[in-house]
């Protein structure tokens, strides 16, 4: 589904922040991405929902080489892809239903199609009285679950999520977290990208790839919560 | 509880919402203006060679090889025969007064000028007469006489209506062009303002058409309020200054000044002016948002 091959990044002419990037994620399959801030997670999340392009190396998604890929055909395969933002980035003049169902406004689909479906989503991670609100009038934890359900609504291939469970508290969290085991599942594959040990110790089975000085070295998430316990 | 109407993707800007109407609405009503100009100098200058051209002048110059009478009688018996003819009438002296009287006053001034005797000739319209040969026929005829065509003063005034038209477009002209260069600054600006909001929509799998479409629906419709703000002031402006034209306060500029819009059917024209302004506003706004966009990753 994913694959990138010696991949390289930079910004402008400045340093090599991703380097010999090369790892392979196969539908259905449920990853963690882990690593100190400043590491590069957000940049490899970047490159994978093809916001950037890498100064080397070559990346493949759903089976297209993305260099060879003609710009108007990146829409089609930026869809099979739903991407919770760290920063939620949310549309703050559109309500929590309208910022929900943006995928699928995108889409083309009319309203009628989706309401009931957003409407039943966004019940489910506790937002359901909250249909109207404004962005401005959510709590960071609200948001975070609203841009949750933006990246889920649309039902992706691939879903990619920044720090999802970064603000919100230990239920949600939980909540969350079921969300995404439930549409791996169905057969969507997941990288999340994290610092929380809570998800780590409930999913001590997922592969784990950890970035360093913008290098991804890999491994079982329990190898790691092990290292760290000994560290403590 | 159900959730309300979609808003558009890009935010209603107030200020500069407020700003772009104020422009829009100037430029839609000087182009309102100018178009009536258009429209009157071409109506005028149809009007001016179609008088022109439908008639001929006899100037009968004293000689003394034949009398007033008989010139004045011989002139009217050729001129009357001649194909392509309606009529013919010699002005009395009475009349060619009045018609020198805006250069010359009032008062029997002719009768201490050598001036000519004037045949009026009317042509039969849609048969053309053949000039030269009259011209001939009456020097050759009648001492004196001489046939005035008009063709200097209707090619002078051909020559004026066109370059005036003229003028008048290429003023409209440039208020287009300064419409656009204004809508593609607003455009680049508001792109600018909400780089995030079309970074997201981009992100999640939108087409640049579906950006363009929801821009240029929001610019589409600013081009239309602007435009028919821009219609409603010209056209109490016009009608203004018709009435001031009319009043009896103003009768040198209600005779001599054509109005800036003299006919019903131009009003129907400056209608057209608002919808023009929000296909100007629209596809101006779509081109530049595809532009953009297409620099994006």
């Amino acid at each position: 589904m994913v694959r990138f091959e010696n991949v390289g990044m930079r910004y402008g002419l400045g340093p090599e922040i991703l380097r010999d990037i090369s790892f392979s994620l196969e539908k259905g399959s449920f990853h963690l991405l882990s690593g100190p801030s400043g590491a590069g997670k957000t940049s490899l999340l970047k490159l994978i929902y093809l916001a950037e392009r890498p100064s080397r190396g070559a990346i493949s998604m759903f089976g297209r080489d993305i260099a060879t890929t003609p710009r108007d055909e990146l829409p089609a395969l930026r869809r099979r892809i739903g991407v919770v933002f760290q920063d939620f980035r949310l549309l703050e003049h559109l309500t929590v239903f309208e910022n929900v169902s943006l995928p699928r406004r995108v889409m083309g689909e009319f309203e009628g199609h989706y309401r009931a479906e957003v409407e039943e989503l966004l019940q489910w991670v506790g937002l359901g009285n909250r249909l109207n609100a404004k962005p401005a009038t959510l709590s960071g934890g609200e948001k975070q679950r609203v841009a949750i359900a933006r990246a889920v609504v649309a039902k992706p291939e691939l879903l990619l999520a920044d720090e999802p469970t970064g603000n919100v508290d230990p239920e949600i969290g939980a909540r969350i977290i079921r969300l995404f085991i439930e549409l791996n599942r169905l057969g969507t594959c997941v990288l999340i990208a994290t610092h929380d040990q809570r998800i780590m110790e409930r999913l001590p089975a997922t592969r784990l790839y950890k970035l360093t000085e913008g290098r991804l070295t890999s491994g079982q998430v329990s190898d790691h919560l092990i290292t760290e316990a000994k560290r403590a | 509880m159900n959730p309300k109407a979609q808003t558009g993707l890009m935010p209603a800007d107030s200020a500069s919402g407020a700003t772009l109407h104020t422009i829009v609405a100037v430029m839609s009503f000087l182009a309102c203006l100018a178009l009536g100009g258009v429209l009157t100098l071409g109506r005028l200058a149809s009007q001016w060679t179609d008088g022109l051209s439908s008639s001929v002048t006899v100037q009968l110059m004293p000689s003394a090889q034949i009398s007033p009478e008989d010139q004045v009688k011989e002139s009217l018996r050729l001129v009357n025969q001649w194909p392509g003819v309606f009529s013919a009438k010699a002005l009395s002296r009475s009349e060619a007064n009045a018609l020198l009287e805006p250069w010359l006053g009032k008062g029997n001034v002719l009768d201490d000028l050598p001036a000519p005797q004037l045949i009026e000739v009317t042509l039969k319209p849609g048969e053309p007469a053949e000039l030269e040969g009259l011209a001939k026929a009456l020097a050759d005829s009648v001492p004196g006489a001489q046939l005035d065509d008009h063709k200097r003063w209707n090619a002078e005034l051909a020559g004026f209506a066109t370059s005036s038209t003229a003028i008048g477009w290429s003023v409209l002209l440039l208020i287009a062009l300064a419409t656009l260069a204004i809508i593609i600054f607003a455009t680049q600006a508001g792109l600018r303002t909400h780089r995030e909001i079309v970074e997201v929509v981009h992100m999640i799998g939108a087409r640049d058409v579906f950006i363009a479409n929801e821009i240029q629906s929001h610019f589409l419709w600013l081009g239309l309020r602007g435009g028919f703000i821009g219609l409603f002031i010209a056209i109490v402006t016009l009608l203004g200054s018709s009435m001031f034209m009319d009043s009896r306060e103003t009768p040198v500029a209600a005779q001599y000044l054509p109005q800036l819009v003299s006919s019903p059917l131009h009003y129907v024209w400056l209608v057209l002016v608002p919808g023009v302004m929000g296909v100007i506003a629209m596809l101006t706004a779509r081109f530049t948002v595809l532009r953009v966009l297409g620099r994006m990753q």
